[in-house]
């Protein structure tokens, strides 16, 4: 408190939490931290996570970045697999409005702040947006060294030979990379990443992007980010390259693309549908389908399943 | 339920804030900070500054301010956010020492906030993360000398990471931004 | 009602709370009042993992939970971290602890002397179905006052040890100023930890997961051979001092639990120790020999530092464990994608395989 405030700049009415429900001490550490994070592209900064009125595991992490970042002139939109209306996403974004006073949307290109688990959006973000992705192991070796303590000692020293092996490993094997989701990245050339769990049609996404990615684990209490126009390269061989989950069988039910990510929908006699998995794209299309106003973004994979930064997806 | 409301603390807070993370997120690129009765030195302190952290001032007037905030007064050597208002040559001394972090811990790591001016003396140019190809911006008020200093102390991933004052604006030079002096 | 492709998904958790409400039933504050009064262990370990001593709030987090222990743990966790910090307490002595109940394995007999106190330790555990059938219990027995007062406060077993050399003097320092403390709640834990991290960890565990651990470490898996060296039952004034004046005065008490145990070695003894708010004999127990387990060179890999603190932490267990409820399809069609590739290549393959041994047959006849 300065002297030169007034009582009435002070005052406001009595409110049962802080702005945005973190209390001022909480937001700082967090927003310290996240400063961080950006400097150091890639790497996990350890923060205190406080408890939120949601289970642990259930985007506490992403929630805490939201709310630090918010304001009332933000627009908010929360997604789950994709979907604004996922019953946790709805959750979420119920909590935030509720707590930072907000409005919120399911409009991609609307929205300031996107908080998602699982999934980057079909339509380009672009400048000024901040995509806040929910990570439940931020640890990109944890399946090959358990400890956190040594993974620290791997990540200083670059030391990252494991991963390789797992992806030889695998060729042998399969004969081809089987990891899904989760795909382990390079970041500035420096950090071995998890991008979340998003799938791999979304990994190449974080590269080059217009917009600022932070990834928030709350239960293991790790934050990290992918400044803009940052190399994002996901690991793979000179000859063997990474790619993307095949869209080429699945044509959305709904509006009749193809070439984007869907949701496979089991049949009764054993056959599948697909469904777009970004409902707020699959909206606007249904409304453009129909006559009606509706703006939509440019995006990242074209009708024949080209990304749009070339000469990045190898295979 | 009646709409929650930010005091102005919070929203000084914020909007601070928003413009430091914007600085990063797009080096060389100035945001205004936001116009309050704060200087924005002690602005930026408020906004990052508490009993959890740790501080060093070279100016004694801005010094005492920041001490209300409750940080832990600390030595260049040590300070996690340093205020140079007017970095002078026998500050430069003092940088050398600044916190670069470790392999294991690069986030322990200074901030340091220096007050410039823009729009004239040195040019520079910058890329790497945040920046799309190059961009360039004059920066007048702190040695030239401050350059090779700052070449030879951020070795990605270690190093300090700085925002430029001046003008009611700010400029982030995280340590992933490579400086050209022209 | 339809789960993830239900549109208007915040009519269905409203709904699904509404639920869940129902099948618990209404309860008023008579009903907390009454948890408070009669399931005091209860509220005890709720507490203890909720990391805040307040016991009407404890109660009515148990009542709204409908007594689910995690959800309980979850509530009082979520409102402590919306409280601000006022002050902090001086230390608490443990030998000025106003104990009410001191055992010690080790000796048969020690200063002080050995205090059962509350406990139903030697009780036979029988359920008292009369109350069920007459519609109160049987009359107790009110306990008799005995004719020489138990003492309030004991020295210290272990400070006995240290005095006769078996265990190494601890150093004399000055207080430590508790702002500069770590504080778990503060700050991320990192490994190796803190000696501070590491005890309010312990303080905070989920006593199930603690046991487990600890229960490993007795039947064989632990390096130590412990001996409870001392098992307190106390209330701890929560001293403060007065902003202006400088006294220093108790704000209330509070129940905690203190125990150590030891180690023999040929060395001497080791000490294991651990504390928390409200009385848990089971947990502290178990968990003052994990603390000795941890702080061996080579533990079992199910006894680092590492792997008893993030796993016995109930709030992020409990909710870990839940959120596989949350939908995965993404994920999971990205793996199926996978199988998908790699069965069309081995199939391809052995379409392969096949014509190259048609043609060689052919080749050959």
């Amino acid at each position: 408190m300065t002297p030169s405030e007034t009582v009435a700049e002070l005052a406001h009415p009595r409110q049962d939490y802080s702005y945005a429900f973190l209390d001022e001490f909480a937001k700082r550490e967090l927003r310290r931290r996240i400063l961080k994070a950006i400097a150091i592209p890639g790497y996990q900064v350890p923060y205190a996570s406080r408890e939120m009125p949601i289970a642990r595991g259930w985007g506490t992490g992403g929630l805490q970045v939201t709310l630090s970042l918010v304001g009332p002139g933000d627009v908010v939109k929360v997604i789950d697999q994709g979907d604004d209306e996922s019953v946790n996403a709805a959750n979420l974004r119920r909590f935030i409005a509720r707590m930072a006073g907000v409005e919120t949307t399911s409009d991609t290109l609307e929205a300031t702040l996107i908080q998602s688990r699982h999934r980057i959006p079909e339509e380009q973000l672009r400048e000024g947006q901040a995509l806040i992705l929910q990570v439940p192991i931020p640890e990109p070796l944890r399946w090959v060294q358990p400890s956190v303590a040594k993974t620290r000692e791997m990540h200083a020293d670059a030391d990252y030979a494991l991963m390789w092996l797992v992806l030889y490993e695998q060729l042998v094997r399969f004969g081809e990379f089987v990891t899904g989701a989760s795909y382990p990245v390079i970041v500035h050339r420096r950090y071995l990443m998890t991008p979340s769990p998003i799938p791999r049609w979304d990994t190449p996404k974080l590269h080059q992007a217009a917009h600022l990615t932070i990834l928030s684990a709350g239960r293991e209490k790790r934050l990290y980010a992918v400044p803009p126009y940052t190399d994002v390269y996901p690991i793979e061989f000179d000859d063997v390259h990474f790619s993307v989950e095949r869209q080429t069988e699945g044509v959305c039910q709904m509006t009749g693309v193809s070439h984007k990510y869907m949701n496979e929908i089991p049949q009764p006699d054993g056959s599948s549908r697909y469904v777009l998995s970004d409902t707020s794209f699959a909206d606007k299309l249904l409304k453009q389908k129909r006559g009606e106003r509706v703006t939509i973004g440019e995006i990242y994979f074209d009708d024949k399943g080209n990304f749009y930064h070339a000469g990045y997806l190898k295979s | 339920m009646a709409d929650i409301m930010m005091n102005v603390q919070e929203a000084r807070t914020q909007n601070t804030f928003t413009a430091l993370m914007w600085a990063f997120s797009h080096p060389g690129h100035p945001r205004p900070l936001p116009k309050t009765n704060l200087a924005p030195f002690f602005a930026i302190g408020e906004t990052l500054v508490d009993l959890e952290t740790s501080y060093y001032s070279s100016h004694d007037g801005l010094g005492q301010q920041l001490a209300r905030l409750g940080g832990r007064p600390r030595s260049p050597q040590e300070a996690m956010y340093q205020f140079y208002p007017e970095l002078g040559d026998a500050d430069l001394l003092d940088l050398e020492m600044a916190p670069v972090g470790t392999y294991t811990y690069p986030d322990h790591s200074a901030t340091l906030v220096l007050g410039v001016e823009f729009d004239v003396g040195t040019r520079i140019r910058l890329s790497g993360p945040g920046i799309p190809e190059t961009t360039e911006l004059f920066v007048e008020g702190i040695p030239q000398s401050f350059w090779s200093l700052r070449e030879k102390k951020v070795q990605y991933p270690l190093g300090w990471d700085v925002f430029l004052i001046g003008d009611g604006q700010v400029v982030g030079l995280p340590r992933t931004t490579i400086v050209e002096v022209l | 009602m339809a789960y993830v492709a239900t549109r208007g998904g915040e009519k269905a958790i409203q709904r699904a709370e509404q639920l869940y409400r129902a099948l618990n039933g209404a309860f008023d504050a008579d009903f907390v009042r009454a948890i408070e009064r009669h399931m005091p262990y209860l509220m005890d370990r709720v507490m203890g993992e909720g990391s805040l001593y307040a016991p009407e709030m404890a109660a009515l987090a148990l009542a709204q939970a409908g007594g689910d222990l995690y959800e309980a743990v979850l509530l009082l966790r979520a409102y402590r971290s919306t409280l601000p910090r006022l002050a902090y307490a001086e230390p608490v002595d443990d030998e000025a602890l106003l104990a009410v109940r001191r055992v010690s394995a080790a000796f048969k007999d020690i200063p002080g002397g050995q205090i059962l106190g509350p406990t139903l330790d030697y009780s036979h555990r029988i359920l008292t179905t009369q109350v069920l059938d007459n519609g109160h219990e049987a009359s107790r027995p009110e306990p008799e006052a005995a004719e020489k007062p138990a003492p309030t406060n004991y020295p210290s077993v272990s400070g006995w040890h240290r005095l006769t050399g078996l265990m190494t003097r601890m150093e004399e320092h000055e207080p430590p100023d508790p702002a500069e403390l770590p504080d778990v709640t503060r700050e991320p834990i990192v490994f190796p930890a803190s000696r501070e991290h590491r005890l309010q960890s312990i303080s905070r565990a989920d006593t199930g997961g603690i046991l487990a651990l600890g229960y490993a470490g007795m039947r064989g898996y632990g390096l130590t051979h412990p001996t409870v060296n001392e098992v307190k039952l106390a209330y701890a004034d929560v001293r403060l001092r007065h902003p202006i004046t400088g006294a220093v005065f108790s704000a209330g008490r509070i129940r905690v639990t203190h125990t150590e145990v030891v180690s023999t070695s040929a060395d001497g003894l080791e000490l294991g120790f651990a504390a928390t708010m409200g009385w848990n004999e089971v947990k502290t127990i178990a968990a003052a020999m994990l603390d000795m387990e941890m702080s061996k060179p080579e533990p079992h890999p199910a006894h680092t530092e590492e792997f008893v603190l993030y796993h016995t932490e109930p709030v992020e267990a409990s909710g870990f464990c839940i959120h596989f409820k949350l939908p995965h399809y993404v994920t999971f069609n990205s793996a199926l994608d996978s199988i998908r590739r790699v069965r069309s290549r081995r199939e391809g393959g052995n379409r392969l395989q096949q014509m190259i041994q048609t043609a060689v047959k052919e080749k050959a006849s």
